[in-house]
C-alpha cells in the first residue's frame, strides 16, 4: 500500500500540477502581504516528495546519470531552503558614531531556529562618509568600524556597497538610511558623573524637513521637542557633495511651554537634573542578515547547472542540430 | 555622443535590411543568405561600436536607462540570432519572423531619450554585468525558439505555408526549438543564480520578491513547466509552439514591461 502511493508521489503528471501550485502561490506571494515562507511552504513540500519519489523509483534516473545528479541537486536546494527559512535572521539595528553595536536590534524577522549569538558580535561604528551627485543621486559609501575577532583581536576595516562586516556568521550591511545625531550630557540631580547619550533624528536628506524629535530623558519623565538647524547646506543639489556632520548648527528644545536655542556646550536645567548638549554626532543604519546555508546553497545550484547541462549534451548528441526530418517531404 | 547615434542608426539600418531581404527571399523562394548574415553582422558592428562608445564615455554598462536596455537588448538578441543563423543552416527562413519582431523594439529605441542615468553604488559590480549576459543569452535563445513556433503556428493556420516549405517539418522544428528552450532554461537559471549573488553583495538578501525577481521567477517556472511538459506529455508541435509563445511574452514582459513601468530596474532596491 505503502509502496503504491510512494509510486504516486513519483508521477511526472504530479510535477506539472506542482509547478502550476508554485505558479499560483507567487502571484499570491505578489499580490498579497502574506509571508512568502507559508505560502510557498506546501508547493516545496510537494516538491521534495515528487522530487524524492521519482529518484527512488524512476529508472531513468539509473540509466541517465546527468539527469540523476540534476535531481539531486534539486532535492539538496529545497531541503538547504527549508533549513534557511528555519534559521535565517534579516533585521536592521542603527548605530551612532563612535558608539559600540549593543546586539539591539530596532526589527527584524527570524526563523524559528536562530541561534541567536548576536552577543558575539562586537563592533564600533567609526566616522563614515556618503558621496552624493548633484541631483542628489547617492554614491559611494565608506563606513569605517573597529570589530574584534572570535580571538578578541581588534580591526579596523571599511565597509559599504558590496562590502559586508562578516562577524560570528552576521552580515552587516550598509543602508542607505543615515541621519543626524545630536548627543547629550545628562546629570541626574544629586548624581556626580553625567551620563552620556544621542538621539537619532529622522533619516537624511530622505526627511530633511523633519528634522525633529518628541523624546524623554532616560530615567526621568522629562519630556523635550528636539529640532536640529543646519546652518550651513549639507548636500548641494547642485554640485557633488558628501554626507557629514556640519560644523555650524543649533538645537531648537521646546518643553513645559518654553522654547530654547541650545548650540554645542550650552545646557538645560530641569527639576530632576541637568541636560547638556555636547555636539552633534551621525548614526548609520545597517542591516544585518544571518544565513548558514548560502554558500551551500550556491554549490547546490551550480551543481545542478551543471548536471543539467551535461544530461542535456549527452541527449543531443544521440541526434545531431543539422540531421534531417524523420519524414522527409511531408512538411509537417 | 552624436558619433554613438550615428553609429546606432547605421546598425539599426542594416538590420531592417538584413529583415527586409529575409522577408522578400522567403516570399519569392530565393535564399540569399550570406547577404543576409553579412549584413546582420555589419549591423552587429556598428551597433557595438555605438554601446561600446557609450560605455567608455559614461563608464558605465548599457544597463541603466530604456534606451539602453532596449539598445542592449536588440544587440543581445540578434548576436544571439547570428550565431544560430550562420551554424544552423535549415532553419534560416526564420530570419523572415525574427526580424520583424525585432524591428518593434528598433522603433521603440530610436523614441526613446539618450539622456544617462545615474549609476547607483549597488549597481556597480562585475555581478551585475554577468547576470545581465545569462540574461541575454537567455532571451536570445528563445527568441530562436520563437521563430520555429511562429512557422510551425503560420503552418498550421495554412499561411505561408509553400513559402516555408524548405524549412523542416514541425517534428523536426519543435525538436530544434525545445533545444534552444533548454539553453535558454539553462541560461535563465544561470541569471538568477548570478543575480542572486548580486542581490546578497548589494543589499544584503538574496532574494526579497521584487517586481523583477517575482516575474523572473514566473518566467522560469513556465519555462520549467513547458520542459516538462513535453517530457511526460509529448503535445503536438502547435502546442508546443504556444508554450514557447507564452514563455518569450512573459520574459519580454519581465525584461521590458517591468522596467518601463517602474523607470528603473530592480526599483525600490537601489
Amino acid at each position: 500500500m505503502l509502496a503504491r502511493w510512494w509510486t504516486s508521489l513519483a508521477s511526472l503528471k504530479l510535477t506539472l500540477v506542482i509547478f502550476i501550485l508554485f505558479l499560483l502561490s507567487v502571484v499570491l506571494v505578489y499580490i498579497s502581504e502574506l509571508s512568502p515562507g507559508w505560502i510557498l511552504a506546501l508547493p516545496f513540500l510537494l516538491f521534495a516528495l515528487n522530487l524524492s519519489a521519482a529518484i527512488t523509483t524512476n529508472p531513468k534516473f539509473r540509466r541517465q546519470t546527468g539527469l540523476l545528479v540534476f535531481h539531486l541537486a534539486l532535492l539538496t536546494l529545497v531541503l538547504l531552503l527549508a533549513a534557511s527559512r528555519l534559521s535565517y535572521l534579516k533585521g536592521s539595528l542603527e548605530i551612532t558614531e563612535d558608539e559600540a553595536f549593543d546586539g539591539l536590534l530596532t526589527d527584524y524577522e527570524a526563523g524559528p531556529l536562530h541561534p541567536w549569538h548576536l552577543d558575539e558580535v562586537h563592533f564600533t561604528q567609526l566616522t563614515f562618509t556618503i558621496d552624493y551627485d548633484p541631483g542628489l543621486n547617492r554614491g559611494r559609501t565608506r563606513s569605517e568600524v573597529l570589530w574584534l575577532d572570535e580571538n578578541g583581536q581588534p580591526h579596523e576595516s571599511i565597509i559599504g556597497d558590496h562590502h559586508a562586516l562578516i562577524i560570528a556568521g552576521y552580515r552587516f550591511y550598509t543602508t542607505h538610511n543615515k541621519g543626524f545625531a545630536p548627543t547629550f550630557a545628562w546629570l541626574p540631580k544629586g548624581a556626580s558623573t553625567p551620563q552620556q547619550g544621542s538621539i537619532h533624528l529622522p533619516a537624511y536628506p530622505a526627511h530633511e524637513f523633519q528634522q525633529a524629535l518628541d523624546w524623554t530623558i532616560p530615567g526621568s519623565r522629562q519630556r523635550i521637542w528636539t529640532q536640529l538647524v543646519l546652518e550651513q547646506t549639507v548636500l548641494d543639489e547642485n554640485r557633488p557633495s558628501i554626507f557629514r556632520a556640519p560644523e555650524r548648527y543649533h538645537l531648537v528644545m521646546r518643553f513645559d511651554g518654553q522654547r530654547r536655542e541650545l548650540h554645542p556646550g550650552e545646557s538645560l536645567q530641569f527639576d530632576e537634573g541637568r541636560l547638556t548638549f555636547v555636539g552633534l554626532k551621525t548614526w548609520m543604519g545597517y542591516q544585518v542578515f544571518y544565513d548558514w546555508t548560502i554558500p551551500w546553497l550556491l554549490g547546490a545550484c551550480v551543481v545542478a547547472i551543471l548536471a543539467l547541462g551535461w544530461h542535456y549534451r549527452q541527449k543531443w548528441a544521440a541526434r545531431p542540430w543539422l540531421a534531417g526530418d524523420e519524414d522527409e517531404g511531408t512538411g509537417r | 555622443m552624436e558619433h554613438e547615434i550615428q553609429l546606432l542608426w547605421a546598425g539599426i539600418v542594416m538590420y531592417v535590411l538584413a529583415g527586409s531581404l529575409a522577408i522578400v527571399a522567403v516570399v519569392l523562394n530565393k535564399r540569399p543568405e550570406k547577404t543576409i548574415l553579412g549584413l546582420l553582422c555589419l549591423g552587429l558592428l556598428l551597433h557595438g561600436l555605438s554601446i561600446g562608445l557609450r560605455w567608455v564615455r559614461l563608464e558605465q554598462g548599457p544597463y541603466l536607462t530604456m534606451h539602453e536596455i532596449l539598445s542592449s537588448g536588440i544587440f543581445g538578441l540578434l548576436f544571439m540570432f547570428s550565431i544560430a543563423y550562420w551554424r544552423i543552416k535549415p532553419i534560416r527562413p526564420i530570419a523572415a519572423v525574427i526580424l520583424p519582431l525585432l524591428f518593434i523594439m528598433m522603433g521603440w529605441l530610436v523614441l526613446t531619450d539618450t539622456a544617462p542615468g545615474h549609476l547607483p553604488p549597488t549597481y556597480d559590480t562585475t555581478w551585475l554585468v554577468i547576470h545581465i549576459m545569462f540574461g541575454k543569452v537567455f532571451l536570445g535563445a528563445v527568441l530562436i525558439a520563437v521563430g520555429m513556433a511562429l512557422v510551425i503556428l503560420l503552418r498550421r493556420f495554412g499561411l505561408w505555408e509553400e513559402k516555408f516549405s524548405g524549412l523542416p517539418n514541425d517534428r523536426r522544428l519543435d525538436d530544434l526549438a525545445y533545444r534552444f528552450m533548454a539553453i535558454g532554461f539553462i541560461f535563465e537559471t544561470l541569471m538568477l543564480i548570478a543575480g542572486a549573488i548580486w542581490a546578497q553583495d548589494a543589499w544584503g538578501r538574496y532574494w526579497a520578491w521584487d517586481p523583477l525577481e517575482t516575474w523572473s521567477f514566473i518566467t522560469w517556472v513556465v519555462l520549467a513547466f513547458a520542459l516538462h511538459l513535453r517530457v511526460t506529455l509529448k503535445p503536438a508541435p502547435v502546442r508546443g509552439a504556444v508554450l514557447i509563445l507564452t514563455v518569450f511574452g512573459l520574459a519580454f514582459l519581465t525584461f521590458y514591461g517591468v522596467p518601463f513601468l517602474s523607470k528603473v530596474p530592480h526599483q525600490g532596491a537601489i
